[in-house]
């Protein structure tokens, strides 16, 4: 079992210069801290135009910045938006490459496309096209990464014969995902050999169901690139507090929050009838609006938020599903202090971590 | 994060006296219902709704037109100007304007039963081979007009229906009014929709602009008015304000400012 932290970048109100400056370099400092505690993965996401919920819209340049202050971490672009009209793949591909050449090999590249009217009407994107464009970027980028020279004439962009520059440091190429929040994703993310990035928790039945049909799928699949990435991730919140009633209070919280900023975007499905978009989509990390029974202090029975005991339970459920990882929001809109959120970190780390195979824990200064 | 800020005074403007909340569903036949999402414009995003919701990002108003052939009350048709927004987490359009064409009984069952602020007036829907036309008129005044083209068939599961909030004097005091409308689509058209007219102060508040169409579709069906479940207090949010529909009156009244002179 590995574990990831999750960035949104979301900035509560009103938003200030100093607010908005405050939650990027609090997450750096976040970035650097589970660096030495020995988390897997720093994962940040691509969105654009959602107020408050998530100002993460340039997260290769905040990738950079934490691939520049950390040692050994994974750094998690994910994920890219796979939509033209948002990122053309050839900036994709360049920006991927140089990210891995700076982080020293420790790129993922998480793919998507997007879930909401406000990021797609922003960009004048037609939903019906969001996944055939997807689909085609998860062909290129593995070609413009590998092949000395590329020529592409596809559905939603064509090239000449030109050397995509530079090539990614990790050979063939870096680990592709792709961000699974529609159901069937997963599905998606199988038959072409790519890493599922689960952002869209169904709770644990489902979530095994989901689990066992990937890696069914993904023994039969056909890669898309030159390595099969098989993991399935999935997402959660995280504060850790010796004592549950505290935890329960501070975690709540937080989790509250995101629910609420999350449920204020407007839903592709809501806005806009099309196939392409099946759900409404939110996404629900540790599933926690799926009627799961709540411990006594109120918390969803799947969610990471309690003393390290309780963490730990949950965790064996998540781990118990198939899952290779679980990446934890660690805020929402500044509700908890950056003491909090450091502080939880490193109790999770010196009583959870261990307890989940081999995790190096140094606690030094950072933060 | 951001909840209306409109004064429940200017809401309660027209609004429905509903004498209780034991409404009977009531089933429409032969709907043919016209839908148009619009956004509007975020600097009255907040404007036009009570404290208690909160609008969506980007913020949108909906414009539903239908033509009801069999009704309990005869045929109809009814235009409804909705304000996309939160009640809490969950997707709601909060009725803003609604003008009937169709006999009085329908009228005063919109208004007493669900709390549609419903007046009267023209409204026309008209679906020919190659497109529809939708116009609203009141006192003779056209206060909206849309056409659209270009029908492009859809199933009818593709289309997300947000539920509908009223805002109504109801023996409790204002209340939101949760109307789960069922629509049984039978056919269904996504229409590339224009708005030549709209008259955001004669639909409820003159912030009401739309200004970019999303979607837009055509259906054919039917449709329930349902019973009622829950009612919410407008000034507050969701997650303490919302009541079932059923209960007994809730243990803290309103204010007595809040309180329409018919309670």
């Amino acid at each position: 079992m590995r574990f990831g932290i999750f960035f949104e970048m979301s900035v509560p109100r009103p938003f200030t210069p100093q607010a908005e400056a405050a939650v990027f370099h609090n997450a750096l400092a976040q970035a650097r801290l589970v660096d030495e505690l020995g988390f897997d993965w720093v994962w940040a996401v691509e969105h654009h135009f959602l107020e408050e919920y998530s100002h993460c819209s340039a997260p290769e340049v905040v990738l950079a910045a934490v691939a520049a202050q950390t040692q050994r971490v994974r750094i998690g672009h994910g994920a890219v938006v796979c939509v033209p009209e948002i990122n053309h793949p050839i900036r994709v591909a360049e920006r991927a490459a140089t990210l891995d050449i700076i982080s020293n090999g420790r790129l993922e590249v998480g793919t998507a496309r997007s879930s909401t009217w406000t990021e797609l009407g922003g960009f004048n994107v037609d939903p019906d096209t969001t996944k055939k464009t997807w689909d085609e970027f998860v062909r290129v980028l593995p070609r413009m990464w590998t092949q000395e020279h590329v020529e592409w004439d596809g559905y939603c962009f064509s090239m000449p014969e030109r050397s995509v520059l530079p090539k990614p440091l990790q050979q063939p190429h870096p680990p592709l995902w792709v961000t699974v929040t529609s159901p069937g994703t997963e599905l998606d993310a199988a038959d072409r050999g790519l890493g599922c990035l689960g952002v869209a928790s169904t709770g644990y039945q489902e979530q095994e169901r989901r689990t066992t049909e990937y890696y069914r799928r993904i023994e039969q699949c056909e890669p898309v690139g030159a390595v099969v990435t098989r993991e399935v991730t999935t997402l959660n919140f995280l504060y850790c507090h010796e004592d549950p009633a505290t935890a329960a209070r501070r975690g709540m919280a937080m989790m509250g929050h995101f629910g609420l900023t999350n449920a204020h975007l407007l839903w592709t499905r809501e806005a806009y009838p099309t196939r392409a978009y099946t759900s409404l989509s939110n996404i629900d990390p540790g599933g926690r609006s799926t009627g799961s029974r709540p411990d006594p202090h109120g918390v969803p029975e799947s969610v990471c938020i309690g003393d390290p005991d309780r963490i730990c339970e949950v965790l064996r459920r998540w781990e118990s599903q198939g899952l290779s990882g679980i990446n934890f929001l660690l805020n929402a809109g500044e509700v908890l202090s950056q003491q909090e959120v450091l502080d939880s970190l490193r109790l999770f780390a010196t009583e959870v971590l261990p307890r989940f195979g081999e995790h190096s824990v140094t606690l030094g200064v950072a933060g | 994060m951001l909840s209306g800020t409109a004064s429940l005074a200017d809401l309660l403007v027209g609004a429905a006296t509903m004498p209780d909340l034991a409404t009977a569903p009531e089933e429409l036949g032969e709907v043919e219902l016209l839908k148009v999402v619009t956004e509007t414009r975020f600097a009255h995003r907040t404007a036009a709704l009570p404290s208690g919701l909160h609008p969506t990002n980007p913020p949108t108003a909906i414009l539903h037109v239908w033509k009801v052939e069999s009704s309990p009350w005869g045929p109809f048709s009814l235009a409804e100007t909705r304000v996309g927004c939160r009640s809490g987490t969950r997707p709601r359009g909060l009725v803003l304007g609604c003008v009937v064409d169709g006999p009085d009984a329908a009228v005063a069952a919109l208004r007493a039963r669900w709390g549609f602020p419903a007046r009267p007036g023209r409204v026309t829907l008209r679906r020919t081979y190659d497109g529809v036309t939708a116009t609203v008129a009141v006192e003779g005044a056209e206060v909206c007009a849309v056409h659209a083209v270009d029908p492009d068939p859809i199933d009818g599961s593709d289309l997300a229906w947000t539920t509908t909030l009223t805002l109504a004097h109801t023996p409790r005091g204002p209340r939101l009014v949760q109307v789960e409308v069922e629509h049984r689509v039978a056919r269904a058209e996504r229409v590339q929709a224009r708005i030549d007219r709209f008259d955001g102060d004669a639909w409820g508040h003159p912030a009401l602009v739309p200004a970019h169409v999303v979607s837009s579709a055509v259906t054919v069906g039917a449709a329930v008015l349902p019973s009622l479940r829950f009612v919410a207090r407008p000034e507050e949010l969701a997650f303490t304000g919302t009541e079932p529909a059923d209960a007994p009156a809730a243990p803290h009244a309103d204010p007595p400012a809040a309180r329409p002179a018919a309670d």
